[in-house]
């Protein structure tokens, strides 16, 4: 009887442990050994990228014609969670794509330093700050990210200004924008802040026309004084730029992404901090303006002894998980992602403007934005911690608002910033 | 006493089944050791569901309130003790997106109130109500993120709902974009969004309301007051107290799409629910230790308002 008994009870724990075995998963590990590479990415599956990654794969397939490389296109706003619950279970994608600055600094515990395998790469490709934590390098930078302001040339001529010598200082700019409006209804700025990023364009694509070339670089360095009085005017110019008129109407409902550009587009605001690469940069602004009407400026100079220049870093870049096999195999893979040919196909059809600094420009726009990149310097909000640019995007929304003062939220931000 | 009479029901066929042999020993046995096998047999038909629950439900519940008490990042793996609790209730965030909470609990009434009365008009016959039946129940269909993009472009600052108020002299209101009205403008997006649903349910509990009632009460001259209060409302307590729970439960879990669509949490945070806060501290902020304290108080938080639900639903069960 008791045999009897036992024995459903043991098909139960049977059954019960082959449930527990498929759910955890025993699927073979991913990696070199099983003559595979997988890729994570959000932009393989975007037609822009077709030829890009053929390239890469064309080029990777040359070296080891025995290894599969698979791309894995997640979506871009689930991405990080995804990756997160990968880096978790230390197991996941051999190689992976990171948007440079904070994203990929906070996860460099799960990725192999690349110093040793990148080298040869070191002077062809531009912007790996972004991608360097304690002096080692995690990824290889694909594109570069920037901040440079865009301005609409056609509502220029119409108020009788020359879109040729856009303005250089501060009051000359309030100056041209209120002319524009009188002639055009134009607003100066398109302002979207709904996910806080209107505030990180403002303060990488301003501050360097307020801070000196000594607190630039020291604010970079980490070194920085968030009580300073550059820094409160760069705060308290968010705020008068709002009061006094100047950016469209409810930014903070207003998504950047890609209603603020679509308020540029359009007509109804004459400037806007944009981006280099992805989207909101110039062969967008191109299709609906006419290239011969999408101007690029340096911000102006706001305080006196500040040098401007063009804000920008790697923008994305590919990087080697830690649990791989074969670290120089997927290193190898980097490589290729990141070859000229490759690259010369992304600039081609996507219109970003890539790492690899022997890439030819063409258009107007792109030509002054890459005269730029000589003088250029890291963009200041890239220097922050993910958390600190999550804060300031929140305190940005309330300055706006007028629910928090400029001093209130400096000593927030200084605090978040130490810790 | 059920299970008593199931059992044996249940056990009979799958000795039978198993039976070869001779008939008189399973008919003997059972004299012998049949006790403990029908003591027994119950546990283990139970047993899948339970290792179902206990390994896919309970087992990760509690490896996800251990894991709240480690670290993130360069502590990652070592134990912390209290100190992600200790952040979690330091966080201006997280103490406002309880608050809201405590709004949306606030806010309850008028989420059931609406549809009840809507459903008391139908009742009552108003011009139409064929017509403004189906209407009502149009936007439950509807995913939260249609809703959400819906009202994005009607709510927008240059919108059409602005237009109007500009219209009727009111000055634009950026109803997605002032921290002191976001939070409001989004619940309202969501009961909107969702009180066709309730209005079903409280239209099925008037099948159930005797008519004899209403006539009666109406030839003593009732006013339609009088009615709702003294007749309508006591006839549905048992309705009203389902959509009540309902409805609560729908507020606390399935306001993240829209507040993801339509405000992302801001403007300020003023629009974070603990939900939305987990979200971004272990996707954004690649935090997940801290993400399962978040988790474990809004688990703590549910639980409290679950368990006074259901004594609540008890109490007023008993007076029935």
């Amino acid at each position: 009887m008791k045999q009897r008994v036992l024995w459903p009870a043991a098909v139960v724990a049977m059954l019960a442990l082959a449930g527990c075995g498929s759910a955890t998963g025993n699927e073979p590990p991913s990696g070199a050994a099983s003559g595979k590479l997988v890729v994570w990415d959000w932009k393989s599956s975007d037609k822009t990228a077709t030829a890009y990654v053929e390239k890469a794969k064309a080029d990777f397939a040359k070296k080891h014609p025995g290894v599969t490389v698979e791309f894995v296109a997640q979506p871009f706003d689930q991405y990080y969670t995804l990756l997160g619950a990968a880096i978790q279970a230390g197991k996941g994608p051999d190689v992976m794509l990171f948007n440079g600055g904070g994203q990929i600094r906070d996860r460099v515990d799960a990725l192999v330093p690349l110093d040793q395998y990148l080298s040869p790469d070191k002077e062809r490709l531009a912007g790996w700050d972004a991608f360097t934590k304690d002096g080692k390098v995690f990824a290889a930078p694909v594109t570069l990210q920037g901040h440079p302001i865009y301005f609409n040339k056609d509502l220029y001529k119409k108020a009788g200004l020359d879109p040729q010598k856009p303005a250089t200082t501060w009051s000359a700019f309030t100056a041209d924008c209120a002319a524009i409006t009188k002639a055009t209804k134009a607003t100066c700025f398109s302002l979207g802040n709904k996910e806080g990023a209107g505030i990180q364009f403002f303060l990488s694509a301003l501050g360097s026309g307020i801070f000196s070339p000594q607190e630039y670089d020291d604010w970079i360095a980490g070194k920085r004084d968030w009580n300073s009085p550059h820094v409160k005017q760069l705060f308290q110019l968010w705020k008068d730029v709002e009061t006094g008129g100047l950016n469209s109407k409810g930014g903070n409902s207003t998504t950047m992404f890609t209603d603020a550009f679509g308020i540029f587009q359009s007509g109804k605001a004459t400037n806007i901090i944009g981006l280099m690469s992805d989207i909101g940069h110039w062969k967008d602004f191109n299709e609906f303006l006419g290239p011969e009407n999408v101007g690029v400026m340096k911000s102006p100079v706001i305080a006196e002894g500040a040098v401007p220049s063009l804000p920008f870093d790697g923008g994305i870049g590919y990087a080697v998980a830690k649990w791989t096999k074969d670290p120089a195999l997927a290193a190898d893979l980097v490589r290729s992602l990141t070859s000229t040919e490759a690259l010369t196909a992304f600039y081609t059809d996507a219109g970003a403007v890539v790492s690899d600094t022997t890439v030819k420009a063409a258009e107007p726009a792109v030509t002054s934005l890459v005269a730029d990149l000589k003088t250029g310097k890291p963009a200041l909000h890239v220097a922050l911690s993910s958390k600190t640019i999550e804060l300031m995007g929140r305190l940005s929304q309330q300055i706006l608002d007028g629910s928090v003062t400029v001093d209130a939220a400096l000593k927030q931000l200084g605090e978040s910033d130490r810790s | 006493m059920p299970l008593g009479d199931f059992t044996p029901l249940l056990a009979r066929p799958a000795r039978a089944g198993r039976a070869d042999g001779p008939a008189t020993v399973s008919r003997r046995r059972p004299r012998t050791g049949g006790l403990s096998s029908e003591r027994l047999s119950p546990f283990v038909l139970i047993a899948p569901a339970v290792a179902v629950i206990v390994l896919f439900r309970l087992w990760p519940l509690l490896l996800g309130v251990n894991f709240s008490f480690t670290g993130d990042g360069a502590r990652n793996g070592s134990a912390v003790g209290l100190d992600n609790y200790a952040e979690l209730f330091a966080d201006p965030l997280f103490l406002g997106a309880l608050r809201n909470v405590g709004w949306l609990v606030l806010l309850l009434p008028i989420a059931v109130a609406i549809p009840g009365m809507l459903a008391t008009f139908i009742y009552l016959r108003v011009p139409g109500h064929r017509f403004y039946r189906s209407v009502y129940f149009f936007p439950a269909v509807l995913s939260p993120v249609i809703v959400g993009s819906i009202f994005n472009l009607l709510l927008s600052f240059d919108g059409p709902v602005n237009s109007l108020l500009e219209l009727a002299g009111l000055g634009p209101i950026d109803w997605l974009g002032d921290s002191d009205v976001a939070m409001f403008t989004v619940v309202g997006v969501h009961i909107w969004a969702t009180f066709g649903m309730s209005l079903v349910v409280f239209l099925s509990g008037f099948a159930t309301l005797d008519p004899a009632l209403l006539d009666a009460a109406r030839s003593d001259g009732a006013s339609l007051p009088q009615v709702i209060r003294h007749v309508i409302i006591p006839g549905l307590s048992r309705t009203i107290q389902f959509v009540f729970v309902t409805t609560m439960i729908g507020m606390l879990t399935s306001m993240f799409g829209l507040i993801y669509v339509m405000t992302s949490g801001g403007p300020g945070g003023s629009t974070y629910l603990p939900e939305y806060y987990i979200w971004i501290q272990q996707g954004q902020m690649n935090r997940p230790a801290y993400a399962s304290a978040a988790s474990t108080v809004l688990f703590l938080v549910m639980l409290v308002v679950g368990l006074a639900q259901v004594s609540f639903l008890r109490r007023t069960g008993r007076e029935d």
